[in-house]
């Protein structure tokens, strides 16, 4: 029981990060109908500008941590206007392949800085973590899940309550009527773009210390995000969400009980298990039923 | 000064000559009607007016101004509001949150924008119980409802409306024709049928648009009066009468 409770907390730890990669994924989906491939290298890129600022420069945590989040609002901006905005009135097989080059772009750059070395990055406390009576609560896993769960109930309040948040999803659903009502669809694409990029970059400064800091530490949570999103029911919210801490509990646990090579391989096989019996997701009747 | 003047407009889509050449003037306050078959280009004259499509010729002049060329967003800021052709209701958001989302033109607070929301169901009561439900859910005569409530919310000084009664059943068709000739004490409308009796009733000007081309023009009279015309485009009720 105590190992289960302790495995748990690990599964949601991991799994909120690849439920904000996920989350990230599904409201690009949605405001453009493309996967962005490049989703996973936002995480990347974000903790290399931690390791820039934190260890080489030897800024504060909480500065680099700031700026590094300002870097992704601008990625998000150069992106949007780079990689999206020209391809804008094409089909999505250009942009898709135009998000994939992009995301060679990135870790090809940065792998010309660093090189292949992987880089090491604190957590943002000192102290290890606390024990709680039988379960070990790391602090790095309680600042993901803690930050996590403010960036849903934000994502929620933003979506649900603001106005805003309702000409975004507007825009996401027929952009040529939010055009007709004077919304601005290129500004509503570009704010997706930036939170987009930011939630990415979120997720990877906080798993940052957790792994190491790597080229190839984008692709690996995008894709349990990409499954996470599948999972889940691709384009809902909430279904990014609770697909991505699904995935974090069941790889941590089928690690742990049946084999630890083949933790990355969970993932993929509830994917295909998802894909075959259930190819909608948890979440995908009402995504069906709105089209 | 007609509100609205059309001057030679020629819409393409690709090979395909939607308008070839056109001509109409709408008076302020007045409502005009534009008949024509399936395909005459009725859609492509609202279309290219609320800027969603591009004239490769001729103009367009709203209030002696041209807007040929700007983009829809621009162009309801200048206080033209388009109903399309199937509603177009965000199927995601609430019936309230639709109406809402029809001041995105005018900048106005959010609590503000929320009481002429509300305000807005006493034009429409048959949705005011509706209110909270998502689009998605409503039948055709609510979201025809909902449709040019929300086009109302952007305050117009001109309402294009294309087919506001496709589809729908005769007494909702009525509901919806009694709300247009509520609309029209304070607005201008240019109203696109395919209905020609229901059509011309409202209207104090229509048009017969033929294959891109304006056939005839007149008085709602003149037109029933038109036998071969009448016949053509105006459906049974004009032969009785012919
Ligand atoms: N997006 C489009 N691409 C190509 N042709 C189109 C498009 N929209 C309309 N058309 C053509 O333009 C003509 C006029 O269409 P439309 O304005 O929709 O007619 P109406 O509204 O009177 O039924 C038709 O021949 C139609 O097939
Ligand atoms: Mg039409």
């Amino acid at each position: 029981m105590d190992l289960v409770l302790q495995l748990l907390f690990t599964g949601i730890g991991i799994g909120a990060v690849y439920a904000l990669v996920a989350l990230g994924f599904v409201l690009i989906f949605r405001a453009t109908n493309v996967v962005n491939f490049a989703q996973g290298e936002f995480s990347m890129v974000a903790a290399y500008l931690m390791v820039v600022f934190s260890v080489d420069l030897g800024w504060p945590y909480w500065l680099s941590f700031l700026i590094a989040l300002a870097g992704m609002a601008l990625l998000g901006v150069i992106f949007n206007l780079g990689v999206y905005y020209p391809l804008r009135h094409r089909t999505y097989l250009p942009v898709i392949i135009a998000t994939i080059g992009a995301s060679i772009l990135l870790s090809n750059s940065v792998l010309a800085i660093y090189g292949p070395q992987p880089q090491v990055l604190q957590g943002w406390f000192d102290t290890p973590g606390i024990q709680l009576g039988p379960v070990y609560l790391d602090s790095q896993y309680l600042l993901i899940i803690a930050v996590t769960i403010l960036l849903v109930l934000f994502n929620f309040w933003f979506f649900e309550k603001t106005l805003l948040g309702k000409k975004l999803q507007a825009t996401s659903q027929d952009k040529e009527m939010a055009s007709l009502l004077g919304i601005s669809v290129s500004t509503m694409i570009m704010i997706t773009f930036i939170y987009s990029a930011v939630l990415g970059g979120l997720a990877g400064i906080l798993v940052a210390p957790v792994l190491f800091v790597s080229i190839q530490m984008g692709s690996t949570i995008a894709l349990k995000a990409f499954a996470a999103t599948i999972i889940g029911g691709f384009g809902d919210v909430t279904g990014a969400i609770i697909g991505g801490l699904a995935l974090g509990v069941i790889e941590t646990f089928g690690a742990a009980y049946i084999s630890v090579p083949y933790k990355d391989g969970f993932a993929f096989l509830v994917l295909i298990a998802f894909l075959i019996f259930r190819p909608q997701g948890i979440f995908g009747e009402r995504v069906a039923e709105k089209a | 000064m007609p509100l609205l003047e059309i001057r030679n407009l020629v819409v393409r889509y690709g090979e395909i000559e939607a308008l070839r050449g056109i001509t109409i003037a709408v008076e302020q306050g007045q409502v005009v009607t534009l008949l024509g078959a399936n395909g005459a280009g009725k859609s492509t004259t609202l279309r290219a007016i609320s800027g969603l499509e591009k004239p490769a010729s001729g103009d367009i002049l709203f209030d002696g101004h041209s807007i040929a060329g700007l983009g829809p967003e621009a162009i309801v800021r200048l206080g033209i509001s388009h109903v399309p052709e199937g509603r177009r209701v965000f199927p995601g958001l609430t019936v309230k949150e639709n109406i809402m989302l029809g001041a995105s033109n005018r900048k106005v607070s959010a609590s503000q924008i929320s009481r002429e929301a509300d305000a807005m169901f006493d034009l429409f009561p048959d949705i005011r119980t509706f209110s909270n439900a998502l689009g998605w859910t409503l039948s055709g005569g609510q979201l025809q409802m909902v449709a040019v409530a929300r086009g109302l919310m952007a305050k117009p000084r001109l309402l294009l409306l294309d087919e506001p009664s496709l589809g729908l059943a005769p007494v909702i068709v009525q509901a919806v024709f009694r709300i247009i000739s509520q609309i029209r004490k304070d607005t201008t409308v240019l109203l696109v049928e395919q209905n020609a009796r229901m059509g011309l009733s409202v209207a104090d000007h229509g048009f017969v648009l033929e294959t891109g081309r304006i056939v005839l023009g007149g008085k709602p009279d003149e037109l029933w009066g038109n036998e071969a015309i009448a016949a053509a485009y105006l459906g049974g009720h004009a032969k009785a009468r012919a």
